[in-house]
């Protein structure tokens, strides 16, 4: 550069040194001024070029040069180009950071040291109701003013991390990790799921205590009197017979408890062939056993598909809505199970027309001994566990369990399963025919089961 | 807020707001553990409340002595000016709100104390805490992030506890008219409903301000 800038300069003086020596000093001085005024110009051009370049620097825009101003500006371009690269792969770095603190479960607000909103991902903007970029550079605790989270704000990092309510049952456990030069990283986890299981767990516990402890307390008692007590033989056999009637209660509880801890640890059943027309015959057979005749019991629905799954635990589920229908219907009602087939799968269906149940129990009813009546379902007989075994073992066929009902207009409660789970009637089904049952003449239609 | 030659300034202002925002976030949670106490009747709770209100006081006052005494040192015009106005005002307004949530403390627990076993239900009253509770925080929100669309959506919704609480009036008295034993206990939750209409009134207030901070109009007693 400096060489070009010698060049020019020499050629100046030389032009000017000819100039003079050939047509006079005056002549000389003349060309010498020309040649440095043109020289200043060109400076000048790019000169200016430059500056309005640097006041907005855009990436691969540096004016280009000629003489001297060429090496210079190429240097420039050069440097430009390798700072926009620098650039790029930091902002690219930045992105890719963003993105995974993004792709985390967790909410994350960065704050700086005066802790001010520097970044929050979109689950910190949902849980804290924030707006990432229009609270850029907002005092955090201008926006989170619940004054618990306040003092520990104050309090800084060794303080345990604080549980707040931003919304009515809605909590949420935040935390501050500092990291770098006095940032901070303020992290949110929403618990309301995890505090409704650890309420759920506790309810079950102190349940599962109170169903077993009565019928212990009302055997304990009579245990007392017959020991106690001078008994005729009639009080006597009376008074046992009533603290069988209890152990085999508590006896029920706990198989129960055992199934639906089976249901839930086991592995998915094998899928063997249930025959649907046997069970339903079965089915109806234990409904008229239990009903005695104080109901009217009917089958309707013909089938053609069977189920893949464990025979047992379908019948055990099936059995539950049966026996459920037949206890909670008043003497002179009716019962009907109902068998469907469709496109997308098959469903078992038992309607009664029992007392119906209020809206506000239906999503409860298959909770761990959840009563709508507390006297009612004991007497009964119930353990307060059949719905949830029957939605255990239904899900356990990808099936589901939907129970419609409105007070005083009966029950019906649906076990749905998909396509994937029925099969085609098979071919040993009209080969052994129920025994109770008189042998259907077609294989395919049979009356409805109405009898 | 605009530049100052003087970063002390803006750090000042800075803070007094922030120590507002702390101040509503204090009686939020005033209104928020004053209406649980009323409904699962903790009398710690409930005394627990009504101690805390001197806090917000104290915090007014001390706002109070902060606002003037920037005006004197600083001389604030313009935007800053108002902002300072609305900062009294809202203070005012904020420290009114701790009263009311102080109040329906008092009445939660007078309720709970008699035990009246055929109380009117609460849980309308509840609902109405909730929406009450939601305009308080929108308020500050709009406050901290000089937002005027949502203070402005939040005098509109004004009318909603308004409607509300006319809704639990009319309620109340059809209990009372029932069951004469109901009355002492239906009065004092016609008072716990009238303070969370209030609590909506002075929310509102609040956006009010915000709008007059941001565009320089009294919005006041007009129609958005």
């Amino acid at each position: 550069m400096r060489r070009v800038a010698r060049h020019a300069a020499a050629a100046i003086a030389a032009l000017a040194g000819i100039a003079g020596a050939l047509s006079g000093a005056a002549w000389g001085w003349g060309v010498l001024a020309a040649g440095l005024g043109a020289l200043l110009l060109h400076h000048l051009l790019h000169l200016s070029r430059l500056a309005r370049w640097l006041e907005a620097p855009a990436a691969g825009k540096v004016p280009e040069g000629t003489g001297s101003w060429s090496e210079v500006l190429t240097a420039l371009h050069r440097y430009e180009r390798a700072a926009s690269a620098r650039e790029a792969a930091l902002a690219d770095a930045l992105v890719r950071f963003r993105r995974a603190a993004q792709a985390l479960p967790d909410g994350v607000v960065i704050l700086d040291a005066e802790n001010r909103i520097e970044w929050c991902n979109t689950t910190a903007e949902m849980h804290l109701q924030l707006d990432g970029r229009a609270d850029h550079g907002q005092p955090l605790a201008n926006l989170v003013r619940e004054p618990r989270f306040v003092a520990y704000l104050a309090a800084g990092e060794d303080a345990p991390p604080v549980r707040i309510e931003r919304s009515a049952g809605r909590a949420l456990i935040l935390q501050l990790i500092p990291y770098g030069r006095q940032q901070k990283l303020l992290l949110s986890r929403d618990t309301t799921q995890a505090e409704r299981v650890e309420t759920m767990r506790r309810d079950f516990v102190a349940n599962v205590s109170h169903e077993l402890r009565t019928p212990l307390t009302v055997l304990l008692g009579f245990l007392e009197t017959v020991r106690e007590l001078d008994l005729d033989a009639q009080r006597r056999r009376d008074y046992l017979d009533m603290m069988r009637e209890q152990s085999s209660r508590m006896q029920r509880i706990i198989d129960d408890l055992l199934t639906l801890s089976v249901l839930e640890s086991a592995p998915p059943p094998a899928a063997e062939r249930v025959p649907v027309r046997p069970l339903l015959e079965r089915l109806l057979a234990d409904a008229r056993a239990l009903s005695g005749e104080r109901h009217e019991v009917s089958l309707d629905g013909s089938s053609t598909l069977d189920l893949a799954g464990s025979e047992h635990e379908l019948l055990g589920a099936f059995g539950n809505l049966v026996s459920n229908a037949i206890r909670y219907t008043p003497p002179g009602g009716k019962v009907q199970l109902l068998w469907r087939e469709s496109a997308a799968g098959a469903s078992f269906a038992v309607q009664d027309s029992g007392a119906g149940i209020a809206a506000e129990h239906i999503p409860r009813l298959t909770e761990r001994f959840y009563r709508i009546d507390r006297s009612r379902s004991r007497d009964t007989g119930g353990t307060g566990l059949g719905l949830a075994i029957v939605k255990h073992t239904l899900a356990r066929h990808q099936g589901t369990l939907e129970i419609d009902s409105r007070p005083g207009a009966g029950s019906r409660c649906t076990a749905r399963f998909p396509a994937q789970r029925t099969l085609p009637a098979g071919p040993g089904l009209d080969a052994t025919p129920p025994a109770a049952s008189p042998p259907p003449p077609p294989a395919t239609s049979r009356p409805g089961g109405r009898s | 807020m605009t530049d100052h030659a003087s970063k002390q300034y803006d750090l000042d202002l800075g803070s007094i707001r922030a120590r507002v925002l702390q101040m509503g976030g204090l009686v939020e949670s005033q209104i928020r553990r004053a209406i649980d106490a009323l409904g699962s009747g903790d009398i710690a709770l409930i005394d627990q409340v009504i101690a805390d209100d001197h806090r917000v006081n104290g915090m007014e006052v001390a706002l109070d002595g902060d606002c003037s005494q920037l005006i004197v040192k600083r001389q604030p015009a313009a935007s800053d000016l108002r902002m300072i106005f609305a900062i009294a005002k809202t203070v005012t307004d904020l420290e009114r709100i701790g009263d009311e949530a102080q109040k329906m403390a008092r009445m939660a627990k007078s309720i709970h104390q008699r035990g009246a076993a055929q109380a009117p239900p609460t849980v309308d009253v509840r609902h109405a805490a909730e929406l009450a509770i939601s305009m308080l925080r929108r308020a500050l929100d709009a406050f901290a992030r000089l937002d005027c669309d949502s203070a402005a959506q939040v005098i509109r919704d004004d009318a909603g506890i308004d409607s509300e609480f006319r809704a639990i009036l009319r309620q109340l008295i059809t209990y009372m008219m029932e069951d004469p034993r109901t009355i002492t206990t239906a009065l004092e939750i016609v008072w716990i409903a009238k303070a969370i209409e209030r609590i909506g009134d002075h929310a509102k207030n609040m956006c009010e301000y915000v709008i007059y901070i941001v565009k320089g109009t009294d919005v006041r007693h007009t129609r958005l």
